[in-house]
């Protein structure tokens, strides 16, 4: 793709359960396909949204993306770089570009210094500067994410969390990265402070240009966000596109039945005309997973229970690929939803 | 059904002490509602703002001291009505300074003993509570079933061991989990966070209780199996009756299931009333609080209009320092010249502003 | 009936408070009293340096056998052999020192060169050590130190050695657990996006800021055993050996007098020893709590 900052090419990542004496004795795979076969890109001053449930596999491509981890296979093209292969010592330089906003409040704040040393520390990664141009820099990032002069001094166990969060995203300005994945940077906050957060990073990605991996499960935060959206299940993006289709006009039932339950929880807000579907009179989602073949969603999905089970959702040899059905809008379903 | 509430709650005191800076951390500070038969209030605010202790010091589970320290808490039950904290005064001597906590004496000892004494006859029997984490509040060694019918044996006339396993079935069944008879056997670290939760809840509802207190019952689920567990909530409110104090700090969900409404702050109620007028964005009489923090939330127009959302300024309140004043007079956009004066010095009282609508704000304050 | 007291109506900022309001006040006499055994340690050399002992440790007095604590200057009084006991006694405080230093460094630097390749690739790195720390954890240390004595010879440094040797297992798993809480919190893959040298990450984030508290106690503990196991074998007559004074030597060397009703000769370097060991363990303690920044209940 060109012009993207960041292009992933059937990124997957396998984690391995912990080899023992005994392994070969249980049966069970050895292999947790945590993410398979993930292609997407994004293009500077973009956000892209990923969503999908807990374990799914977002923080993994997020850490994938950054080289934190080295894919199992798969490419990862940043700024037109395939840095897939790349050592650490390769990728120190372009760490300066890419940044990532840790979903634990406290990741990178070492607990024994001030927000001060923590700050400078990151101003001086890559090149030395003088301690008046570094004062005058942590001043002007604290500027940048509401932060009082008054906090340079305090530990980050005196923060409270909308602190440590900013203090988390100068300390990746302060780089001066243009790509930043945001993995969950509001679902430790507090409701009031969530705000304020979704806001400064709006706010930096106007100023800055930055491009964000949005990962999120709050579906409002990411819908507000995010230019375009990818849904994950079980490892798998089944549907990706712009925002307003993906949320208002889902074809993967998995998608729509995500934003229905979204819309449900609500019903103090206009419920969302029923879409002229039969097949979702009776829709319910099961909260167990079976293993499966073929669709990993079969055995949650309603569609395929509605149908009938045909054979095509769980023939192992044919699982649903991504499939464009107009204006960049994929999905990977044999039945997805007539819009 | 406000003349006769069955649970009341007023004025409650729940303080904890600071070893490390020798001061109260004023957890709860003024929490005053009822929740009445057959109803579903929702308690809501921000993390830390002392839902869940409150919860705890209904139910007297509280580890910690100092503890409950003052109010009322009336349970009414078969027996009659009864304070839950009925002896307290005789454990507890609080001494103020300007209004202000200065140092508490309780003899805690004897005030667990007195306080076991009366919640015996409560805890799981009238009031059943599920708490905020499931998977850590189920026994992980023991099966669910198994779980389910010792509170059954425990609580109920079914003493039999045949009899308790048939009325836990018919509550796992009533849950919606799946094949039951298969998942009575299953140990808890086996399930999914939603089954975790659903089994919690057949057995908060196993005893047969007249009360339950839901903590937090959906977070930390998948969207997905959250809307499914607030079906659930609201199919077994409509069908069995059950009072409810519904805990949460997702508005959607409280909106949806609650009857009446309680917002928290820094550890009081400053907003109490029916859901449909606390929640309401287009309602005269609200709370500065409470209307900073619905109109943070993503609406359907910002999101259309990409447009930033309304975030509530400065930090939350930190519970050990708090101002003499509004615990939310830092952050309030609604403080006018007339009652700057009292926001900024005095803490403003919960008044009842209109019928069955309570408020702690000196902007509807009468008199 | 207890009772819960706030001092101010403001509650300051726990940072800016006096030493003695921030820390527990039994933390800081801990480390005050470790302090002054360390200082015993300095006076000990810079004595022996400048010949500030009271008496010449070695010079014999036929004339003031066994006299009792006060005679004629002698301060502790005088051992069988009529020399200044303590002299002897603050010289004795080299014999444990150098030695447990050694046997210190060696339990420190081995701990950090395996425990922190384990904790922070993990894996199989992390698996051999953990096999290497549990064959040297299961073999018992003193048929060990007595191995050595007889290949060798009865020199306390041999048996420091061997002392530090077993001794790195058990600061190699305290820092690679460190590490591997550390790295559960996504503190180092933060510092690794963040595109800092791994030198910088290992040596400054997690030696310096996170490891210094877990090495210190590990560094005073190491040095109470120490002190005991020379002693000890001092006592035995496998470490220092007469006429160099050691406390376990003294010891030993008084302690056929006992009886006699000669008590001080073997009881002043006994209590040296203990309130020594003591002052190392409570050093170790307070530091711990005041560097790691736990209040005592
Ligand atoms: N280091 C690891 N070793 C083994 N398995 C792992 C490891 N990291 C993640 N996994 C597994 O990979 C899967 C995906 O994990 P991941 O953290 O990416 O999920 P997620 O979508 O971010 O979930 P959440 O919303 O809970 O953060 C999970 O099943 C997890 O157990
Ligand atoms: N045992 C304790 N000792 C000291 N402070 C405590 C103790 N338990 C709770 N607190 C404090 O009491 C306050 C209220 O806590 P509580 O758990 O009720 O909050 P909450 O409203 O339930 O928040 P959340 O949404 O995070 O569950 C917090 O500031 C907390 O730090
Ligand atoms: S492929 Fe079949 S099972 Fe999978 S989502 Fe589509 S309809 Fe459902
Ligand atoms: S009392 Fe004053 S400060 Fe408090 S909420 Fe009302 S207007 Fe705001
Ligand atoms: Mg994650
Ligand atoms: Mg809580």
């Amino acid at each position: 793709m060109s012009g993207a900052i960041l292009e992933v090419i059937n990124l997957s990542k396998h984690f391995h359960r912990p080899r023992t004496l005994l392994s070969p004795l249980n049966r069970r795979s050895d292999v947790i396909p945590a993410v398979d076969k993930v292609s997407f890109y994004l293009r500077p001053n973009e956000t892209m949204g990923l969503v999908g449930e807990s374990g799914c596999g977002k923080t993994t491509v997020g850490r994938s993306v950054l080289r934190l981890l080295k894919p199992t296979s798969g490419n990862v093209i940043f700024d037109g770089r395939d840095i897939t292969h790349y050592s650490d010592n390769e990728l120190r330089p372009l760490r300066k570009d890419m940044q990532m906003i840790f979903q634990d409040l406290d990741a990178g704040l070492n607990p024994k210094m001030r927000v001060e040393d923590i700050i400078s520390e990151a101003i001086c990664v890559y090149g030395k500067l003088s301690d008046a141009e570094v004062r005058v820099k942590s001043h002007a990032l604290l500027d940048q994410v509401n932060l009082k002069y008054s906090k340079l001094t305090s530990y980050p166990a005196e923060l409270s969390g909308g602190e440590k969060r900013r203090v988390g995203i100068a300390r990746m300005l302060a780089v001066g990265a243009r790509l930043i994945v945001a993995d969950e940077p509001t679902s430790a906050l507090d409701v009031s402070i969530q705000a304020q957060v979704v806001n400064l990073l709006r706010d930096l990605q106007k100023q800055l240009g930055l491009s964000y991996l949005f990962i999120s499960h709050d579906l409002q935060v990411v819908e507000l966000m995010s230019h375009k959206v990818a849904v994950m299940y079980l490892g798998k993006i089944v549907e990706m596109g712009l925002t307003e289709r993906v949320s208002g006009a889902a074809r993967h039932p998995y998608t729509y039945i995500l934003w229905s339950s979204l819309v449900e929880k609500q019903s103090h807000e206009a419920p969302r005309p029923a879409r002229p579907d039969r097949r979702a009179s009776s829709w319910g989602v099961y909260d167990f997973e079976r293993p499966s073949r073929g669709c990993r969603f079969a055995p949650r999905c309603p569609v395929y229970q509605s149908l009938g089970r045909p054979a095509e959702c769980t023939d192992p040899d044919n699982e649903p690929q991504l499939r464009d059905v107009g204006e960049g809008h994929q999905v990977a379903c044999h039945f997805p939803l007539i819009s | 059904m406000n003349s006769s509430p069955l649970l009341r709650i007023e004025n409650l005191r729940t303080f904890f002490y600071s070893q490390r800076k020798h001061a109260f951390v004023r957890a709860v500070d003024g929490v005053t509602l009822d929740v009445g038969r057959s109803e579903t209030v929702g308690l809501v605010g921000e993390s830390g703002s002392g839902k869940s202790i409150t919860a705890m010091s209904v139910m007297g589970l509280l580890r910690g001291g100092p503890g409950v320290i003052g109010g009322r808490i009336e349970f009414e039950s078969a027996h009659g009505r009864q304070n839950l904290l009925e002896k307290l005064q005789a454990f507890v001597e609080v001494h103020e300074q300007n209004g202000r906590v200065m140092s508490v004496s309780k003899d805690e000892k004897g005030w667990r003993k007195a306080s076991e004494r009366i919640m015996r006859n409560y805890r799981g029997k009238e009031i059943s509570m599920i708490f905020q984490n499931p998977r850590t509040s189920l026994n992980p060694y023991m099966t669910v079933g198994g779980q389910i019918a010792e509170s059954i044996r425990l609580h109920t006339a079914n003493r039999s061991e045949s009899e308790a396993r048939e009325r836990a079935l018919y509550w796992l069944e009533r849950v919606k989990i799946d094949s039951p008879k298969l998942r009575y056997k299953t140990y808890p670290a086996v399930m999914s966070g939603g089954m975790c939760q659903r089994a919690m809840i057949a057995m908060a509802l196993s005893a047969e209780p007249s009360m339950l207190i839901a903590d937090e019952p959906t977070t930390g689920l998948d969207a997905t199996i959250q809307s499914k567990i607030v079906d659930l909530l609201e199919e077994l409110k409509s069908e069995t009756h059950i009072s409810t104090l519904l805990i949460s700090h997702d508005i959607s969900v409280i909106s949806r299931l609650s009857d009446r409404v309680a917002i928290m702050y820094g550890g009081a109620v400053v907003e109490f009333g029916p859901a449909r007028q606390v929640l309401d964005p287009h309602e005269e009489a609200r709370h500065p609080y409470t209307a900073a923090l619905i109109d943070s939330v993503p609406s359907q127009q910002k999101i259309r209009d990409k447009s930033n959302l309304q975030a509530i300024e400065g930090d939350v309140l930190d519970t050990i320092n708090v101002p003499a004043g509004c615990r939310f007079y830092d952050r309030c956009n609604r403080v006018k010249d007339g009652i700057r004066e009292r926001c900024a010095t005095q803490h403003p009282p919960l008044q009842e502003i209109s019928s069955g609508h309570h408020m702690r704000c000196w902007l509807f304050a009468k008199g | 009936m207890k009772k819960y007291i706030q001092t101010t109506v403001d509650v300051v900022d726990y940072s800016s408070l006096p030493l003695v309001q921030k820390y527990a006040l039994a933390d800081l006499l801990y480390v005050a009293y470790g302090l002054l055994i360390v200082m015993l340690v300095l006076v000990s050399y810079f004595a022996g340096m400048f010949d500030m002992l009271p008496h010449d440790p070695q010079q014999i007095n036929m004339d003031l056998l066994m006299s009792p604590p006060g005679t004629d200057g002698h301060l502790l009084g005088t051992d069988f052999m009529g020399r200044d006991i303590l002299s002897r006694l603050i010289v004795g405080i080299q014999a444990y020192f150098l030695p447990g230093m050694l046997a210190i460094s060696i339990a420190l630097a081995g701990g950090v060169i395996l425990g922190v390749p384990a904790g922070y690739w993990g894996g199989r790195i992390a698996t051999c050590i953990t096999y290497i720390s549990n064959l040297v954890d299961s073999f018992p240390r003193m048929v060990l130190i007595l191995l050595v004595i007889a290949a060798f010879k009865p020199d306390i440094y041999y048996i420091m050695i061997v002392m530090g040797i077993t001794g790195v297992p058990a600061v190699a798993t305290a820092i690679s657990n460190k590490i591997y809480f550390l790295s559960q919190k996504n503190f180092i893959e933060a510092a690794r996006a963040l595109g800092l040298r791994r030198r910088v990450i290992i040596f400054k984030h997690i030696l310096w800021y996170n490891c210094r508290a877990l090495l210190i106690i590990q560094a005073t503990l190491g040095m109470g055993e120490a002190i005991l196991l020379e002693t000890s074998l001092s006592y035995l007559g496998f470490g220092v050996q007469e006429p160099v004074p050691s406390w376990g030597n003294m010891v030993q060397s008084g302690a056929n007098y006992f009886l006699q009703g000669n008590f001080w000769p073997s009881t002043a370097p006994a209590l040296a020893i203990l309130f020594t060991i003591l002052g190392f363990n409570l050093l170790g303690d307070g530091l711990n709590n005041i560097l790691e920044d736990r209040r005592g209940k």
